[in-house]
């Protein structure tokens, strides 16, 4: 008789976690149908809906937000910096992983020395050296700072790299093929789990990262800035009770792609981590 | 330790014994790079190395010596700025740029330095292809060396350009931001208006001052305290909060596993600078929670009881040392254990059931099994990862910044050097060169956040995954 009352038990505990969780997830979602635009400070639900916000988005850009555009350069940089660090990232992977060489230890702890430096030192360090080569403002070079580093986040995908079975290479091998039809025609193929989570990794990296955008674009023009910046930008003590429920739309608008990222790849997702995190 | 002097030890005998057994052709290349090649019939490779030793005799003497020159001190002559009344124009003089000086002789050294690699590996590889001609092997052709770029020196073709990033964007400025922590680049020497010089190890003893008019001794410590305690606490909340969750969806009597589980992931959807800023609004002093807790009066009741002051505007959640620094790490929960949750159910999910299920004929309690079977495993597959993930939260960065942005601190000893009590060493380190132009100290800070970040490392890796536990699990 204990057993049924433990059972309906396990799931109230778990509806109630999950309301836990939810609770600023619903609060984003209700807040950006709120005719209100300020922030509601005595019903969690508006009291008046509408979809204004919205409308505002994408239809009508004013000197703070200009939503469109900031949509657009995130996307080409997310792409941009997507191609380039799977690229690189499987590159190191595999020189790491399936080849020996003389540098291939020194190289390995070289990076993992450089990866304990905290990333907020070098940033402004970072600007200097763009700003010399005149790069500073532009999507090239928030392009160049997301992907050039990016060869470093090697080690999941080296893990995952380790457990495809060595005799597959070596038979290869014997029948003549070369390192890069390995690389091209047995590796790559065999590895859809981990490219697809450096994939979404690599594309999320930018959209999420507002600091190394903050400090290199200093442009005024709503029109050069990223949604992160034009976002982070709307909820300044002067703007933020004229703008509060423009953001929540903002936030919701950019959810929407990624949550559907998310569940299409999810089972690759948990693959991807797993495979490389046993051996990484 | 001892395997690196061995092999710095090799490095160089082979050079020297390239040196002293060369012949002409060999030992010509000490001189001109491609002697040894051209000697051996090698014309195109030839060329190809003679343009690079060409090309980094002309960057530095054109480009670099110049700035290398004045490394020392810095620069002498500061900008001056003439105005001529007849002509009406601003002349300015030439002036020293300390920035740059110190930047591109960064980049000068890092040339010459990665010239003497390509140096000193030539002239061994022009030896060994000495000894090939001598024993009468075959030397290969130029299209043969491309080819052998796809085959079995593949990883040269492949790691080329991701190094190369990672030299200008990461190393070099590293670099430069470890030689700005001795010299005085602050808001008060700044180019190109001022110069800057080096001061040696000044700044580091400014670090551990405290004193009327420097006040860093006492924050750095307060804030290493804080950054460490979170580091622990944000990993092992999540980690254990992840596994438990974990456990609970995929426990058999759940139903509709998957549904839960989306909803959690929900949240990892969601951009963290969104959220993040979400709930710092939630909390504010004026926000919604606030106005909700003061509406069913638990603002008064809580002022009635002393736990807030009397005149507080609201629940001081993220804007009081003490309750910020607990509202912090709940928030972190929110945030992180979604993501652990994930990948603790890939990792239950292998989890070899025998042993689960002779436990439970045993008569082992859940509890146990819990704590002898499943945690020993996940730590045995996960302990690696939270070292890194240790370090990783000692240089979280969004989640303090997002969080507390608007947060002042009542403390002036801790206002004196531009931190708060909630500041990890990153956030003050960020807050000092963006807010206030103080490199020098950012930079020793960053320094210090490194030595932290190198022992944690080093300790964990010696003692948590101690000796091989694999048969344990197998």
């Amino acid at each position: 008789m204990k057993k049924p009352v433990r059972i309906v038990l396990r799931h109230v505990v778990l509806f109630l976690l999950a309301v836990f969780w939810l609770i600023p997830v619903i609060w984003l979602v209700a807040t950006s149908f709120s005719a209100h635009k300020g922030m509601a400070t005595n019903s969690f639900f508006p009291t008046n809906w509408s979809i204004d916000n919205y409308a505002q988005l994408f239809a009508r850009p004013d000197t703070v937000c200009n939503f469109p555009a900031w949509f657009k350069n995130s996307m080409i940089i997310g792409v941009a910096c997507c191609i380039i660090s799977t690229i690189f990232v499987l590159m190191v992977a595999y020189a790491m992983s399936c080849m020996r060489f003389k540098a291939r230890k020194p190289l390995m702890s070289f990076a993992i020395i450089l990866g304990m430096f905290p990333g907020v030192l070098s940033m402004i360090a970072v600007y200097f050296v763009l700003r010399e080569i005149g790069l500073t403002d532009s999507m090239f070079g928030l392009i160049l700072i997301y992907s050039a580093g990016s060869g470093m986040g090697y080690l999941i995908c080296k893990g995952f790299f380790d457990t495809i079975p060595i005799s597959l290479r070596e038979s290869a091998r014997l029948e003549g093929a070369s390192e890069f039809t390995i690389f091209t025609r047995i590796v790559i193929p065999l590895s859809k789990p981990i490219i697809v989570y450096t994939v979404i990794n690599s594309f999320l990296s930018p959209w999420m990262d507002f600091v190394m955008a903050r400090l290199m674009i200093k442009s005024k023009n709503p029109a050069d800035w990223t949604v992160a910046i034009g976002l982070f930008n709307m909820l300044q003590k002067t703007l933020v009770s004229e703008y509060f429920s423009v953001f929540c739309a903002g936030g919701v608008i950019v959810a929407i792609p990624i949550s559907i990222l998310f569940v299409i790849m999810q089972k690759f997702y948990v693959e991807g981590i797993t495979g490389g995190a046993v051996k990484g | 330790m001892k395997n690196f002097f061995n092999g710095l030890k090799n490095y160089f005998a082979e050079f020297g014994t390239a040196v002293a057994k060369g012949d002409i052709w060999t030992r010509m290349s000490l001189l001109i790079l491609g002697m040894g090649y051209f000697g051996r019939g090698q014309i195109i490779k030839g060329i190809l190395v003679t343009l690079v030793e060409v090309a980094v005799i002309l960057f530095t003497a054109m480009f670099s010596a110049p700035y290398l020159a004045k490394l020392g001190t810095l620069g002498t002559v500061q900008r001056e700025e003439v105005f001529d009344p007849l002509t009406m124009t601003k002349t300015v003089n030439d002036y020293d740029n300390s920035l740059l000086i110190l930047l591109f002789s960064v980049v000068g050294l890092l040339v010459l330095f990665a010239f003497l690699l390509i140096y000193i590996s030539n002239i061994k590889r022009v030896y060994e292809i000495q000894k090939l001609k001598e024993n009468g092997k075959h030397i290969e052709s130029f299209a043969e060396e491309v080819k052998a770029l796809f085959n079995e020196r593949f990883h040269i073709t492949l790691l080329t350009l991701p190094s190369l990033g990672v030299i200008v964007f990461t190393v070099v400025p590293l670099l430069f931001m470890i030689c700005v922590a001795f010299t005085n680049y602050d808001a008060n020497h700044q180019p190109p208006t001022y110069l800057f010089t080096w001061v040696g190890l000044q700044n580091f003893r400014n670090l551990f001052t405290n004193n009327m008019t420097v006040s860093f001794g006492y924050a750095f410590i307060r804030i290493l305290i804080w950054t460490l305690i979170w580091a622990v606490l944000a990993t092992f909340t999540t980690y254990i909060g992840g596994i438990l969750l974990a456990k609970f969806i995929n426990n058999e009597h759940t139903k509709g596993k998957k549904v839960w589980r989306a909803l959690f992931v929900i949240t990892i959807a969601i951009p963290q600078f969104v959220t993040l800023l979400l709930i710092n609004k939630m909390f504010s002093d004026n926000g919604i929670i606030n106005g909700l807790a003061n509406q069913w009066g638990l603002v008064s009741w809580l002022k009635d009881a002393g736990i807030i002051a009397s005149g507080a505007n609201g629940i001081p959640f993220l804007s009081q040392p003490g309750w910020a620094h607990v509202m912090i790490v709940i928030i972190n929960i929110w945030i992180g254990v979604p993501y652990q949750m994930l990948i603790a159910t890939g990792i239950l999910m292998n989890i070899p059931n025998d042993q689960l299920e002779s436990a439970k004929i045993d008569g082992a309690t859940e509890f146990q099994i819990f704590w002898k079977i499943t945690m020993p495993y996940m730590l045995f597959i996960t302990g690696p990862s939270l070292i890194t993930s240790i370090v990783s939260n000692i240089n979280n960065f969004n989640v303090i910044y997002l969080l507390t942005n608007g947060y002042t601190t009542p403390n002036p000893t801790l206002a004196n050097s531009q931190a708060k009590e909630i500041d990890l060493l990153v956030t003050w380190l960020f807050t000092l060169t963006n807010d206030y132009s103080n490199f020098k100290m950012a930079s020793v800070i960053g320094i210090c956040v490194f030595i932290v970040c190198a022992a944690i490392t080093l300790i964990g890796f010696t003692n948590l995954i101690k000796g091989d536990r694999e048969e344990d699990f197998q």
